[in-house]
Formats: structure tokens, C-alpha cells, sequence
């Protein structure tokens, strides 16, 4: 038994992980029911069981026929564009809008190709003063724009 | 116990400090549910009625999720300093509480009730087609035909389910509820015929009833609803002492000092009153209260949360 | 002809100054929020609820409805120049447009999506203007039964979505099902897969969901090319579509039309599905299918022009039924109660000036959006030339905006770096998002009318494929197995080929 095309049987191994996720957490959490009554249950078990056949088709296939290999993940971007986008949303609440939109540009950018110091500070500037002036006085949207512990922000 | 006391006063002097300058910042108005719901729009209404009275910006914050929960647990959590307010609704304080498994908050100890808003009846509107011209009539078929009618609601454990399941209770007939997402698609298929009565709130269900779309049989409460002065209340077609209401008011986290809980209730209601803000809730069928001051809107709240404990226990409508 | 004298009378609403004035504030708006990611109508509109408690009722409507189909044209910007989809279609304008911007042909795809958007806004306006009432009533002729066959017939249509592996797609359909299933379970109440997160108790949204797997997956995507820098290598030949590009797009711009003006007057989901099925239906009669999700202007066209012929004819069920088809018609609803009008089918009659002129207003606005959107254009391709290591940053910034406005929760964006992360390994496992964002949307849509029809007529399956009781529902399915059969069969003629091939 070879694994003639990597890149389907790791997709299969997915298909059927969330499969088996779903069969198993429905039927130990959940009320089936009958075909006539469905529980809250019944649905996603019988999905569930149809993405594990799936997933084993595609698993099958990827041991008969030959597929290519799986790209090489880079996992510095991706870590670095998931951390600004969390960094974002969680610095929000208690650094305001400019505190989380400086942070979010910072880390974003040492994803790319180069890091230039002023280049990416002037970007951040940039898209703060826009974000105040669209989405903050224009369309009103609720984000505060200093740090929590300053009580009476002056800017609105 | 003198320690306690030192405590205490400190506190009181510290919050009354604290209430001097109050509002020295903006406040946040906080709605547990999307924008543009009826709960939403009454918050809208009175945040420009607040900003003028109280000098500060009261900014309007939707913090949908979980039934309203994530909302009602914003400020339940919040610091209890004046700045953060939020509508509490039948759903957040009185049957969420009993209906789902665990509530992050405690509908009564956490908060300080501010004012009541608004109060709409339910009306139980009924498919044209269908021969019952009221709720004698509607029973009698009710129990000819078990099990063959259906009523509809917005959702499982919404005021019109549990009206419904109410109803089935008091006559004694059965009906099978079908639960929505969202009261229009059930409206949808009442207008198709495809279930045959709902238990709409009278917002919604005006327009309709005057268009002669559906049939309304009778409204929820003990007193007739002014919009639609002939229709009788279930209370007086047989079902003594039917009394279901869906409301919402604004509240704040407890302990709120005392003067600032007076201020708010007092603006609030002065914001009620004013004929603008009057005429609009009016319009979409939505009353006032007869509930005015914080301590008969806690009281409120403590009732509606012990009928709907027993409502929910006895419809079966709590999940496992 | 009747007709005619009331959109004369319309015509006069319209274009009376005040009205003129806030439709092109809508359509303006519209196109602002349309463009930003993740910021939707309806947010916008809530917020200017209040502004319109001080208008005339008419006014106040035209300018909602212009930021609502403004809103619509201003969405597949996003979708072609940076992969975003702000909402559920233009997940099918990204397939296509977004390769023909990277083609260098970002110009003609941004117009044709926006002469298809006119054509259909106009055709759309017509059919609300001549047959509302009956469009309506054909409306409430879809029950839970024929709802759950139309899903059914959408999710066999979302494999097309795909150009690449069948199975997998099939795979990644079946996926997004079940990750729309996670929230509170409709008919139950019980919380479905929420592991005691208070976040998860209404599920996922669909933006959230879009978002991360196109655009947080495509900006990694492009980063991790180490050689280029560029992501638009392509030359911008021209801004406007070529004589070929028109010959292409006529007829899907015509059909797309015709199945969104169909699909939008359904209020239970059809709007949704109407750019996906003329996705599907453009792929199916095309004679170059390979072409398709590497840049076919067919792909753009027809998806477009539904879209915009659905929002359109969403206003249906609204106006003559007082049923909301979706959020915003929900909104306007709120909006119209506030000034005392009760939507519903005596607004025809008692407020012939409301109901007209906001017709004629839709036929207005779309002028305008075409007319503001062509010379947009030029500056949006300007935009393309700006370097990636500048462009990326804003990107991510804006879709940080987006979500965070939802509903005003991190956990929002924590879920978009989940789904980000989880895109990034489905594209190095080549599966698609397309199919999967599809099931995503009509998971619960499925499970929720399945039961129901389940419970309506207590527990007798057969209302799904009683040919005598449901003809609609049976022809569904019907269709929905003869597309499977169509779709199935050149590939297990090309299976065949291949064993052959191998032995």
C-alpha cells in the first residue's frame, strides 16, 4: 500500500477526521430522534457519516492513482497575518482604535518581503486617520478611540 | 460590623463623588440583539433624547449573540459607574433564564432596573380559511380535530410558543408547534395557509389584522389592546386570567448609586413621554407601561421571571 | 395602459429634487459600504434609522432601498480587485473576477459586472412594476417541502462551483453543511456543537467564515511567493470591455437576469441562491467550462446581473406581502412602521406615490450607479498599482474593521483567523472554499425546512416527491437529479479515459 498521491490522502484524512468529529459528538451529546421526528442529532450524524464516506473515496483514489505532492507550508506568514488579525480584535477593548490598528499593521507587515521602519509607520498612520474619519464619524460605527484607562477620551 | 459600616460609607461617599461629575464621559447604550429589530429601534429613539438631556453622547452598541445573553452579560459585567446601560428584554430576564441550560448572569442581583419601555401584547391571529371566528369557536375545533392544527412561532421558547403552549394547557386541546426562525418566515406560511394560528406580538400583527390578511381571535393581556379596541382578551373568552405581555427596558449593572439610578429613570421616562418618541412606539403598536420607578420595574421583572420558570418548565420546551 | 400611468406618477416622485437628493445619498453610501469588506447594509442602515424618523416616508425609503442595491453593486469591487466577498454573492464574482484582475483584466470585469448590474436592476424594476401581486402569490406557494427540494437542487448545483477535483468538492460541500449547523438548533433549541462558548450559541457568520477563507487565506497565499513581489503581474490593457468581452457576456447577462428576478421573489433564501445558480448554469452551457475559475468574463457577467435582479426583486414579498426576504428588507419594514405605513398589499393602493415612486427610484438610482461606478473604474485599477507590501496591510485592516463591527467582539476575529488558517490548509490540500461556503449558507436553511416539512406533515416524506400535492417540490428534485446525472457523467466518461490511458 503506497500513498500514490499525498496531497488527496491528507485531504481524505481531513474529510474523515471532521466526520468521525461529528458522528461521534452528535451521538454521545445529542437527541437522534426518528426519521419522522428528527432529534437535533439526527442531521449532522447522518452528514457526518456521509463526509467520512466521502473522505475515504478520496482517500481510495488517492492510493490508486498517482497525484502530486503537498506545497511546502509557510508558516511564517501565516502566523504572522493570524497574530494581526487577533491582535486587532483583542486590542480593541483596552488600547482603542488607534493602539490596535498600529499593532495590527506592524505585525501584518513583517509578513512580507521587506520591512521598511517608516514606511510601514506611515502606512499605519494613514489607514488610523481613515479609519477615524469613515467608519468612526462617518458611519458612526462604536469603536473607541483611546486606551480604556484614559476616562474622558477627547477624541470622537 | 463598624468596619462593614466605614465600608459602606465609604462607598456611599465615593459614589457620591463619582455621581457629582456624573456624566463627565460619554455613555454606552448597549442592545443585545441586530440592529434594527423593534428593540433596536426603540434604543435609537431614546439615545438622542438621552445625549440632549445628559450633555454626553450616548452611543448605541449592538452586542448580539446567544439569545441575547452575550449583550445582557456586557452589562451585568460592566462597572456599575453610570457610563454603561442596556435594554434588558423578556427574553434576557425573564425565559432565558429558565429556558437554557446555564445564563451567565443573574437577571435580578446583577442589574439595577432602570425603566421599563415598552410592553406589546400578543394577538392570536388565525389562517382565513379557518371556520373558527373565535376562541370558542377555535377550541371546539381544536378538540374535534386533536393534533391537527398547527401553530407557529419565531422560535422554540419564543412568547408566542410559550402563549401557545399556555393556551394548549388552559383548554386542555393539542396543537403541534411549529418553531421559525424569526417571526416573517412564519408569517409567510401562515399567510399560505400552511399553519393555521400564531400567536403574533400586535406590532407585527396590526397591519395584517387591518388588512384583513389574517384573522385576529383575541389578545394576550388582561386589558384590551387600544389599537384594536374590539378585540376581545383571552381573559374574556374563557381563559381566566391570560396575561402575557413582551416587553423591554433599559437597566444597568447593579449596585447603580442612587442618584444615578433616579436621574436615568426619570430621563428615560421624560424621553417616553415626549410626543415624538410617543407617536413613533405608537405607531409601530408598541404602549408604554404602567410600570414607572426602578424599585416596581425590578419587582416587574421578578414576577415575569417566576411565571415564565413556570411556563417554561411546563411546556417542555427547556432543551434536555 | 395603467401600468404606464403609474410609473409616470412614479417618474414624478422620483425625480422631484428632495427624492433625486437621497437617492444618490443611498446609492453613494451604498457603494462606500458596498466596497468595504465585511461592512454590510445592514449596519449601516440601522444607524441611519434615525436620521429617517425626520424625512418624508417616501424619501427615507428611496434612500434605504439606495443603499441597499447600492450596496450590491459595490460588493463585487472588492470581490474582483482584492478576493474579498463582503457577502454571500460575491463569493461567486471572486472566482472569476479576481483571476481577471490578476489577468490584468480587472477594468473589464468591474464593467461588465456593473452594465449586467444595470441591465438587471432595470429589467428587475420592470417585472416589480408590472407583476408584483402575482409574483407574490407565487411567492407563498413555496412551503417548507419546496424550499428544502430547492436547497437540495443548490447544493448539487454548488459542485460546479469547483474546477477541480468533483469528489472533493462534493467533500467540501457536505463540510460546510455541517459547519453551518453549528449554533442553536431552530426546532430544539439546543445548543449544537457550541463546546460552552457563548460566542458560538448563533453559529458562525457567513462573513467571518468568506472572509477567512478567501481573503486572510489569498493574502498568506500571495506572501508566501518568494520571488515575486507583484501580485498583479498582468498589464492593464484596457479599462473597458473589448468587442469579444461583449459578444461573450450578453447572453449570460440575460439569463442571470431572468433566474435572479425568479429566485429573488422568494423570501425563504432565494435572493442567496441566485448568483450561485447562475454561476452553475453559465458553467453548464459554456462551451469552454475549462475556462471557468481561471478568469472567464461568463463567470462575471451572469452571477452579477442575478445578484443585482434578485436585490431587486426581494422587494416583492416586502412590499405586497409585508414579509421581509432578508435582514434589510427587515429593516425597512422597521423603518416604514416608524413613520405609521404598514407594509403590505394595501400599500399599492392607499400610497400609490410611495409604492411607484420608489420604483422609479430603483430605475433612477441603478442609473446613477452605473453612471458613478464606469469613470470609478479608472481609480480602482490605480489601486491595483499600489505595491502589495502597502496594499496588504490596508487590506487586513479593513477586514479587521469589517468583522470587529459585526457585532463588536474579538472572538469575531479570532474565528477569522481560525477559518484563515483552516482556508490555507484546504488550498495546500487543493479543496475549494467556494462549494464549501455554499453548504455553509445552506446547512441550516436545509435542516430547518427538512424537519419542519417533517413535523407539517407528521413525519410522511412524501410531500417532498408527490408529483400530484407538490408539483414544485417534485420537479425540484427532479432537476436536481438530472444535473447530478450531468454533472457525474463526463467525468466518469474522463475516469474511463484515464484507466484506459494508465493501462
Amino acid at each position: 500500500m503506497r500513498i500514490r498521491s499525498p496531497r488527496d490522502f491528507w485531504a481524505g484524512v481531513m474529510f474523515i477526521a471532521f466526520g468521525a468529529f461529528f458522528v461521534a459528538w452528535s451521538f454521545t451529546h445529542y437527541a437522534m430522534g426518528s426519521a419522522l421526528r428528527m432529534g437535533p442529532g439526527y442531521f449532522p450524524a447522518l452528514l457526518g457519516g456521509l463526509l467520512v464516506f466521502l473522505g475515504l473515496l478520496v482517500m481510495a483514489k488517492a492510493l490508486a492513482l498517482d497525484g502530486p505532492k503537498i506545497a511546502a507550508f509557510h508558516f511564517r506568514p501565516l502566523l504572522l497575518v493570524s497574530l494581526s488579525v487577533v491582535a486587532y480584535g483583542y486590542l480593541m477593548k483596552p488600547g482603542g482604535l488607534a493602539v490596535a490598528t498600529i499593532a495590527a499593521v506592524f505585525i501584518g507587515a513583517l509578513a512580507g518581503h521587506e520591512f521598511k521602519w517608516k514606511e510601514v509607520a506611515v502606512v499605519a498612520l494613514v489607514l488610523v486617520i481613515f479609519s477615524w474619519l469613515v467608519f468612526v464619524r462617518g458611519l458612526t460605527l462604536p469603536f473607541p478611540m483611546c486606551p480604556q484607562f484614559i476616562d474622558n477620551c477627547p477624541i470622537r | 460590623m463598624i468596619r462593614l459600616l466605614a465600608a459602606a460609607a465609604l462607598i456611599a461617599t465615593a459614589s457620591s463623588l463619582q455621581a457629582q461629575a456624573w456624566p463627565a464621559k460619554p455613555l454606552r447604550f448597549v442592545v443585545p440583539y441586530p440592529p434594527g429589530g423593534p428593540v433596536d429601534v426603540s434604543a435609537r429613539l431614546l439615545a438622542p433624547k438621552l445625549q440632549a438631556a445628559l450633555g454626553q453622547p450616548v452611543v448605541v452598541e449592538n452586542k448580539p449573540g446567544a439569545g441575547g445573553n452575550l449583550g445582557a452579560d456586557v452589562v451585568a459585567k460592566s462597572a456599575p459607574d453610570g457610563y454603561t446601560i442596556g435594554m434588558g428584554a423578556i427574553a434576557t430576564h425573564a425565559i432565558n433564564p429558565s429556558l437554557m441550560a446555564s445564563v451567565p448572569y443573574d437577571p435580578l442581583r446583577d442589574f439595577t432596573h432602570l425603566a421599563l419601555v415598552v410592553q406589546v401584547p400578543n394577538v392570536l391571529v388565525v389562517h382565513n380559511d379557518v371556520p373558527a371566528k373565535s376562541v370558542a369557536e377555535l377550541v371546539a375545533l381544536a378538540k374535534t380535530r386533536p393534533g391537527k392544527l398547527d401553530f407557529a412561532s419565531g422560535s422554540t421558547g419564543s412568547t408566542g410558543h410559550l402563549a401557545g403552549e399556555l393556551f394548549k394547557q388552559m383548554t386542555g386541546t393539542y396543537m403541534v408547534h411549529i418553531p421559525y426562525k424569526g417571526a416573517a418566515p412564519a408569517v409567510a406560511d401562515l399567510l399560505a395557509g400552511r399553519v393555521q394560528l400564531m400567536f403574533d406580538n400586535l406590532a407585527s400583527a396590526l397591519p395584517r389584522v387591518k388588512a384583513g390578511q389574517v384573522r385576529a381571535l383575541a389578545v394576550t393581556t388582561l386589558k384590551r389592546a387600544p389599537a384594536l379596541p374590539d378585540l376581545p382578551t383571552l381573559d374574556e373568552s374563557g381563559l381566566k386570567g391570560f396575561d402575557m405581555t413582551t416587553w423591554w427596558g433599559v437597566m444597568a449593572p447593579a449596585p447603580l448609586p442612587a442618584d444615578i439610578t433616579a436621574r436615568l429613570n426619570a430621563e428615560v421616562l421624560k424621553a417616553m413621554d415626549e410626543p415624538d418618541v410617543k407617536t413613533r412606539l405608537r405607531a409601530m403598536g408598541m404602549e408604554g407601561s404602567a410600570v414607572r420607578s426602578p424599585a416596581q420595574f425590578s419587582a416587574f421583572v421578578a414576577a415575569e421571571a417566576k411565571l415564565y420558570a413556570r411556563l417554561v418548565k411546563a411546556s417542555g420546551a427547556k432543551p434536555d | 395602459m395603467e401600468v404606464f400611468d403609474n410609473l409616470w406618477l412614479g417618474v414624478q416622485v422620483a425625480f422631484s429634487w428632495q427624492n433625486f437628493f437621497y437617492c444618490l445619498v443611498g446609492v453613494l453610501l451604498g457603494t462606500l459600504i458596498g466596497v468595504l469588506p465585511g461592512i454590510g447594509p445592514v449596519p449601516t442602515i440601522a444607524m441611519l434609522l434615525p436620521i429617517t424618523f425626520n424625512l418624508d416616508p417616501i424619501a427615507a425609503l428611496i434612500m434605504l432601498s439606495g443603499i441597499y442595491y447600492g450596496s450590491q453593486y459595490g460588493g463585487s469591487t472588492t470581490a474582483i480587485l482584492v478576493n474579498l466577498p463582503g457577502e454571500a454573492a460575491s463569493v461567486v464574482t471572486v472566482l472569476d473576477g479576481h483571476q481577471m484582475a490578476r489577468q490584468g483584466r480587472a477594468g473589464p470585469a468591474l464593467a461588465i459586472a456593473a452594465i449586467g448590474s444595470f441591465f438587471a436592476g432595470c429589467v428587475a424594476t420592470l417585472v416589480i412594476a408590472t407583476a408584483a401581486p402575482p409574483l407574490a402569490e407565487v411567492a407563498l406557494k413555496f412551503g417548507p417541502a419546496e424550499y428544502f427540494s430547492l436547497m437540495v437542487l443548490g447544493l448539487v448545483a454548488a459542485t460546479v462551483l469547483a474546477h477541480g477535483s468533483l469528489l472533493k468538492a462534493i467533500a467540501m460541500v457536505v463540510l460546510g453543511l455541517l459547519l453551518g449547523l453549528i449554533g442553536t438548533d431552530v426546532n430544539s433549541g439546543v445548543l449544537r456543537f457550541t463546546f460552552e462558548v457563548p460566542d458560538l450559541a448563533d453559529g458562525i457568520g457567513f462573513v467571518i467564515v468568506a472572509m477567512g477563507m478567501f481573503g486572510v487565506t489569498e493574502i498568506v497565499a500571495n506572501l508566501e511567493q518568494k520571488g515575486e513581489r507583484e501580485v498583479f503581474l498582468g498589464k492593464v490593457k484596457h479599462l473597458f470591455p473589448s468587442k469579444e468581452d461583449l459578444k461573450r457576456s450578453w447572453a449570460p447577462i440575460l439569463r442571470g437576469t431572468a433566474l435572479g428576478s425568479f429566485l429573488g421573489i422568494l423570501p425563504g433564501g432565494g435572493a442567496l441562491l441566485s448568483s450561485f445558480a447562475a454561476y452553475t448554469v453559465e458553467k453548464k452551457v459554456s462551451k469552454h467550462p475549462e475556462q471557468f475559475g481561471k478568469g472567464a468574463i461568463e463567470g462575471v457577467a451572469g452571477p452579477e446581473s442575478a445578484n443585482n435582479a434578485g436585490a431587486q426583486t426581494s422587494f416583492i414579498p416586502m412590499l405586497t406581502l409585508g414579509i421581509p426576504g432578508n435582514a434589510v428588507m427587515a429593516l425597512m419594514i422597521g423603518a416604514l412602521m416608524i413613520q405609521g405605513i404598514a407594509p403590505g398589499p394595501q400599500v399599492m393602493t392607499d400610497k400609490p406615490q410611495l409604492f411607484w415612486g420608489l420604483i422609479a427610484s430603483m430605475w433612477l438610482g441603478n442609473a446613477m450607479l452605473v453612471i458613478l461606478n464606469l469613470p470609478l473604474i479608472g481609480i480602482w485599477i490605480k489601486l491595483l498599482q499600489v505595491p502589495y507590501r502597502f496594499l496588504f496591510p490596508s487590506i487586513l485592516i479593513f477586514m479587521n474593521v469589517g468583522v470587529f463591527s459585526l457585532s463588536n467582539n474579538p472572538w469575531d476575529c479570532l474565528m477569522m483567523t481560525v477559518f484563515g488558517v483552516f482556508g490555507y490548509v484546504c488550498v495546500k490540500l487543493e479543496c475549494e472554499p467556494a462549494p464549501l461556503i455554499l453548504g455553509f449558507i445552506l446547512g441550516p436553511l436545509m435542516e430547518e425546512n427538512l424537519r419542519r416539512a417533517m413535523l407539517l406533515s407528521r413525519g410522511d416524506a412524501t410531500v417532498f416527491f408527490n408529483p400530484v400535492d407538490k408539483p414544485i417540490s417534485f420537479s425540484f428534485l427532479l432537476a436536481a437529479l438530472a444535473l447530478l446525472a450531468v454533472i457525474a457523467l463526463p467525468n466518469i466518461r474522463k475516469k474511463r479515459e484515464e484507466v484506459f490511458v494508465e493501462e
